[in-house]
């Protein structure tokens, strides 16, 4: 534009001393001076701010990180404390145990931050880069030695969404089987249903759980004969009661079995009284018996009536004994010492 | 008859090709010897420096006003959009990252570099077809002074030097504005932003911008001029001069820039 002129006027010859002398241009050569001296400032501090950017001014200590994939990890990408860049990511290699090493330099001046109980995770977001990480929980633990070796915790959202997906597929299908019309859930809701209807009926809790009113009826029914039978019941005992007074009276009462038994126990007494003059008179006569010795043959007819009389004793003791016995089982005095 | 029409065709091919590679032939020679008598200290005399102030006056100091209020009305309307956009995506921490790239690393110095080729680049292609179309470099010559270094490479090295520094100057005011953009005039930020400047500079990418920008400064110049030289010596051939010129030029930016994202991302 402004150029065309100048170039295309002048005669060859003159094209130095137009050159010098035409410039119309005041202070050309200092402008044009301060313009590079402008950008050479710039890119001298540029390149100076990038440098001390990237740390190349400050001393750094490195960590190693020991993880089992390099998976998103590049050189250069920060190391972040409580979200802050303390470190770079320097280089990435694969050691000898097949385990990645990442050597991370860390600035001097943020190196503070890690102790030996730091821990270090890689996180791979869903949305966004991989991140590293520190954490330190314990500040007063002793700081981390420069070129130490820690193993790295991987986080990675994405490793764990197919079984998350696969693990939330099958829930919502147990859902869905569980919620469809002939799920056993919807049957036990209908059962449900079912009861609860009977329970607000006529039969209440009682027809539901028996399954309908017919039952129900019944069981009433059963009730009912259950307190009959129960009345019917207290006339029973009452008369029982009546029924034991009444033996009580006959038993123990005045004139009752036990006066009675009293009675023939007195009587056996008499029976043995007699029983024991009769054998005085058989000792007797066998005294006399043997005092007679020689006229045995008449005396032998006496002594076969004589121990017929005593048969005919012991006999009538012996039934008197019985009969006490039937009368009444008490087993008191009912011994008997012959002689 | 076809066989000779066809063969017509094919020699007609043949020679555009030919002429496309020499032309690129001619475009790198003349750029190695520009650049060869550029780097040699005897080149520079009272009249070629003058002849280069004038060069960089031209193409940078002039616009400069304009060219720093434009970059900084681009910049800030990339970075709001980034800023915003990475914030309702829930990526905030990278927008820091995605500005500085974009607009540092490609925008910048791809807005420099049009910006002086239409401006500076379509003048030097007129200006230098004029002086071919009428003599004045061969006057020149017979006169005992090297055109090469009288005329063609002051401009090459002026205008070299002005698309280095106006891209230095836009992207430092890129990186103060998406400073400012992102945290306001407080200094708390300058952690962060350091950091985030730390690891996008590696010293591959600034090697990278740093070639770009001389590319670009050294493109905007040798193609044009080259362009403006192998045209016939006729009044009429100065627009196609110009046409030929523009659209190298184009095609050589557009090529950088390609060959500079596949460095440092393929």
């Amino acid at each position: 534009m402004e150029e065309l002129p100048k170039s295309a006027q002048i005669p060859p010859e003159a094209i130095q001393a137009e050159t010098t002398t035409s410039a119309p241009i005041p202070y050309l050569q200092f402008k044009v001076a301060l313009l590079l001296a402008l950008t050479l400032v710039l890119s001298v501090a540029f390149v100076g701010y990038v440098l001390y950017a990237r740390g190349v001014f400050e001393t750094t200590q490195s960590v190693v990180l020991v993880s089992d994939d390099s998976e998103g990890i590049s050189v250069g990408m920060p190391v972040t404390f409580a979200g802050f860049a303390i470190g770079r990511v320097q280089r990435i290699e694969l050691g000898d145990d097949a385990k990645v090493r990442i050597r991370v330099t860390v600035s001097q001046r943020d190196a503070h931050w890690l102790r030996v109980s730091s821990v270090f995770t890689i996180e791979k977001a869903l949305v966004g880069g991989t991140r590293i990480r520190a954490f330190t929980g314990v500040l007063s633990d002793p700081p981390l030695p420069d070129g130490a070796v820690r193993p790295v915790l991987r986080g990675d959202a994405t490793d764990e969404l197919p079984k998350l997906v696969s693990t939330m597929k099958a829930l919502l299908e147990n859902l869905q089987s569980m919620t469809s019309a002939d799920s056993n859930l919807q049957a036990s809701l209908g059962h449900v249903n079912t009861v609860t209807g009977r329970m607000a009926g006529r039969s209440g809790v009682l027809g539901a759980v028996l399954g309908g009113d017919e039952n129900a009826r019944k069981v009433f029914g059963a009730l009912d004969r259950a307190n009959k039978l129960l009345d019917s019941l207290g006339g029973v005992s009452a008369r029982l009661d009546q029924t034991l007074a009444k033996t009580d009276e006959r038993v123990f009462g005045k004139d009752g079995v036990m006066d009675e038994t009293q009675q023939s126990i007195r009587q056996l007494n008499a029976v043995l009284g007699d029983v024991r003059e009769s054998l005085k008179k058989a000792d007797a006569v066998l005294a006399d018996a043997q005092k007679i010795g020689a006229n045995a043959r008449a005396a032998t007819d006496d002594l076969a009536t004589l121990r017929a009389e005593v048969e005919a004793s012991l006999r009538k003791v012996s039934a008197l004994i019985a009969e006490i016995n039937r009368k009444w089982p008490f087993a008191r005095d009912t011994e008997l010492k012959l002689p | 008859m076809p066989i000779r029409a066809l063969n017509r065709a094919l020699a007609a091919r043949l020679d555009a090709i030919a002429a496309w590679a020499a032309g690129w032939w001619r475009v790198f020679h003349f750029g190695a010897t520009a650049l060869v008598v550029a780097c040699s200290p005897s080149a520079y005399d009272r009249a070629t420096s003058n002849l280069m102030a004038r060069q960089v006056y031209f193409t940078a100091l002039q616009i400069l006003p304009g060219f720093a209020l434009v970059c900084a009305l681009l910049s800030y309307v990339v970075i709001r959009i980034v800023i915003l956009a990475a914030g309702s995506y829930g990526l905030a921490d990278y927008a820091l990252n995605i500005v500085v790239r974009v607009l540092v690393l490609e925008l910048i110095p791809m807005f420099v570099a049009l910006f002086v080729a239409l401006r500076s680049g379509a003048a030097i292609n007129t200006e230098v077809a004029l002086m071919h179309i009428r003599g004045d470099l061969e006057a020149l010559q017979r006169a005992g002074a090297d055109p090469m270094r009288h005329e063609l490479v002051p401009r090459v090295v002026g205008s070299a030097v002005s698309v280095f520094g106006l891209t230095v100057i836009g992207s430092s005011l890129a990186l103060v504005i998406a400073y400012l953009a992102m945290y306001g005039f407080s200094p708390g930020g300058i952690d962060d932003f350091t950091e985030a400047v730390g690891a996008i500079f590696s010293l591959a990418v600034t090697l990278g911008l740093w070639l770009k920008a001389v590319f670009f400064g050294l493109a905007v110049a040798i193609l044009p001029i080259t362009a403006s030289l192998e045209v016939p010596r006729e009044m009429r051939y100065a627009p196609i001069a110009v046409l030929n010129g523009m659209v190298r030029l184009f095609l050589a930016l557009a090529l950088i820039e390609g060959a500079s994202l596949a460095f440092k991302y393929i």
